[in-house]
């Protein structure tokens, strides 16, 4: 067991990493999540464990974001002062503008489809998607298809309404 | 015959259909080209999408130790309890696994004060290791091999005789990169191996996460993923082809290939975003499902993608970067 587990956290820390990133939107409180579903795994000792971690993963964001919400209402209670921006790179700046993007085309998903993208762009097999969105393993292609769809849509649109916007 | 739906399509080019779909979606696409000229469109969407999913993805940071205490109290490590067996494989858990590359002889005398090392001491532990030191452990590395059971170590057989003679000056580098498999843990693989293993694999390990490796998949669906016929090294029998991930790659092959019975190779072929991605029309295009295709005048027969365009291949394995470049050169579109 630790064996295969030592295996899959060579594997997959990076893409549970990565799914709960997008999540979360912090590379930080992401890696954190990832090491506690690990931990959690090496308690329960699952069958099979890349698609728990997944679904241990998906919980832990949803709680997370909960509780961030909660941490947030409080914040503007203490106070009403914006956060300052640090003043960033061009180059920095161009990464999280283009972060900032995507992320608003993915937030334009239906929470199913966006879901059966992030898992499948963390290398979550059809029928491991399947088993964890409920989805028929038939319906995965046609949802990723619409996802992928409307991805780049909200994308292309959002880039527009920049355009529109600046000029 | 009614045309592939977007579904259907999608799950062909994911590599994610049975070979009996695959094949009647393969039997619709040679009569029907209009779902070949949808096929490349969606293979162009699912790059597109992948490209822009990559530009929100975490920084790509080294893999991290594995952090036991969170849930567990920092009873000295949770691993002590577990023992020989597991050990080796725990430590690797605890430190980042790599593929081991042989070193690190000096530490394998002393495993209690380096195996259990935090890892800011081990990292600086490698720090002083330097190169010529490595290349000369990991020689009596090589000896020190022979103490393993035979069992553990298969007899090598002939290699594969079309690449015997650009291969053979190769096969003279330390080989043991199978230390790795279940069998070597089971003869006790010790303290020091699994350290070397590990302060030696940190660069590969980087190398082998970029290219995640996942199911096995036929060859079929390997040249359906990419669209075109998978480059392997010719002559060097092919072991298994598998569906691989990397950010920013939509359509990823690794091609397994045994140099030897003690050396497997791997062969990336990977599907970056394509040439084609501009004529990807999503923007307010009705899907195209719902065009009345029966009405379309007959298509005119279009130019095949130039095969290989925008792919990007790769060769990796327990051998030197120079061995590697080799076999690069070597690569051959696998012929149906
Ligand atoms: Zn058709």
């Amino acid at each position: 067991m630790p064996q295969d587990l030592a295996e899959i956290y060579r594997t997959t820390y990076r893409a549970l990493v990565r799914f709960l990133y997008r999540k979360v939107w912090d590379a930080e409180r992401a890696e954190d999540l990832a090491q506690e579903a690990f931990a959690r795994a090496v308690v329960h000792k699952p069958d099979n464990a890349r698609g728990w971690l997944f679904i241990v993963a998906a919980n832990m964001a949803r709680d997370d974001a909960r509780r961030a919400a909660r941490e947030r209402r409080h914040l503007t209670l203490l106070t009403a002062e914006p956060q300052a921006s640090e003043p960033a790179a061009d180059d920095a700046l161009h990464v999280e503008n283009e972060r900032t993007r995507v992320r608003a085309a993915l937030e334009q998903l239906t929470p199913r489809d966006r879901e059966v993208l992030l898992l499948w762009d963390s290398g979550v097999s059809y029928e491991a998607i399947a088993a964890q969105t409920g989805l028929a393993r038939g319906a995965i292609g046609t949802t990723l298809a619409r996802a992928r769809r409307r991805l780049v849509e909200a994308y292309e649109a959002g880039q527009r309404g920049e355009h529109v916007a600046r000029g | 015959m009614s045309h592939v739906d977007d579904g259907l399509l999608h799950a062909y080019l994911d590599g994610e259909l049975s070979p009996a779909e695959a094949q009647g979606v393969d039997a619709h696409l040679a009569q029907c080209s209009e779902c070949r000229r949808r096929l490349e469109e969606e293979r162009a969407l699912i790059a597109r999408a992948a490209e822009l999913l990559a530009l929100a993805a975490p920084p790509d940071r080294e893999l991290p130790p594995f952090r036991a205490g969170d849930v567990k109290p920092p009873t000295r490590l949770w691993w002590h309890v577990r023992l020989p067996l597991a050990w080796a494989a725990t430590v690797l858990l605890a430190l980042g696994i790599g593929t081991y590359l042989g070193r690190g002889v000096e530490r394998a005398r002393q495993p209690d004060t380096t195996a259990y090392a935090p890892p800011a001491e081990r990292r600086a532990l490698d720090a002083r290791a330097s190169p010529e030191l490595a290349e000369k452990e990991s020689r009596v590395k090589l000896r020190g091999s022979a103490r393993t059971p035979p069992a553990a170590r298969p007899p090598a057989p002939a290699p594969a005789r079309a690449v015997a003679d650009s291969i053979a000056p190769l096969r003279r580098e330390p080989l043991l990169a199978r230390a790795d498999t279940p069998a070597a843990y089971a003869y006790g693989e010790r303290a020091a191996d699994s350290a070397a293993r590990i302060t030696h694999g940190k660069a590969s390990q980087d190398e082998r996460d970029r290219w995640q490796k996942g199911d096995a998949i036929s060859v079929d669906s390997a040249r359906r993923v990419l669209g075109v016929d998978p480059l392997v090294v010719p002559g060097v029998p092919i072991e298994a082809f598998y569906r691989g991930r990397s950010i920013g790659y939509s359509g990823v092959v690794i091609v397994e290939q045994a140099l030897d019975s003690n050396t497997m190779i791997e062969v990336i072929n990977a599907r970056s975003a394509p040439a084609l991605l501009n004529e990807v029309v999503v923007t307010g295009a009705q899907p195209v499902r719902s065009r009345p295709a029966e009405a379309a005048p007959p298509p005119a027969p279009r130019p095949a993608p130039s095969p290989g365009a925008g792919l990007f291949h790769d060769v990796r394995g327990p051998l030197s970067a120079d061995s590697l470049a080799t076999l690069r050169r070597l690569l051959q579109p696998l012929r149906p």
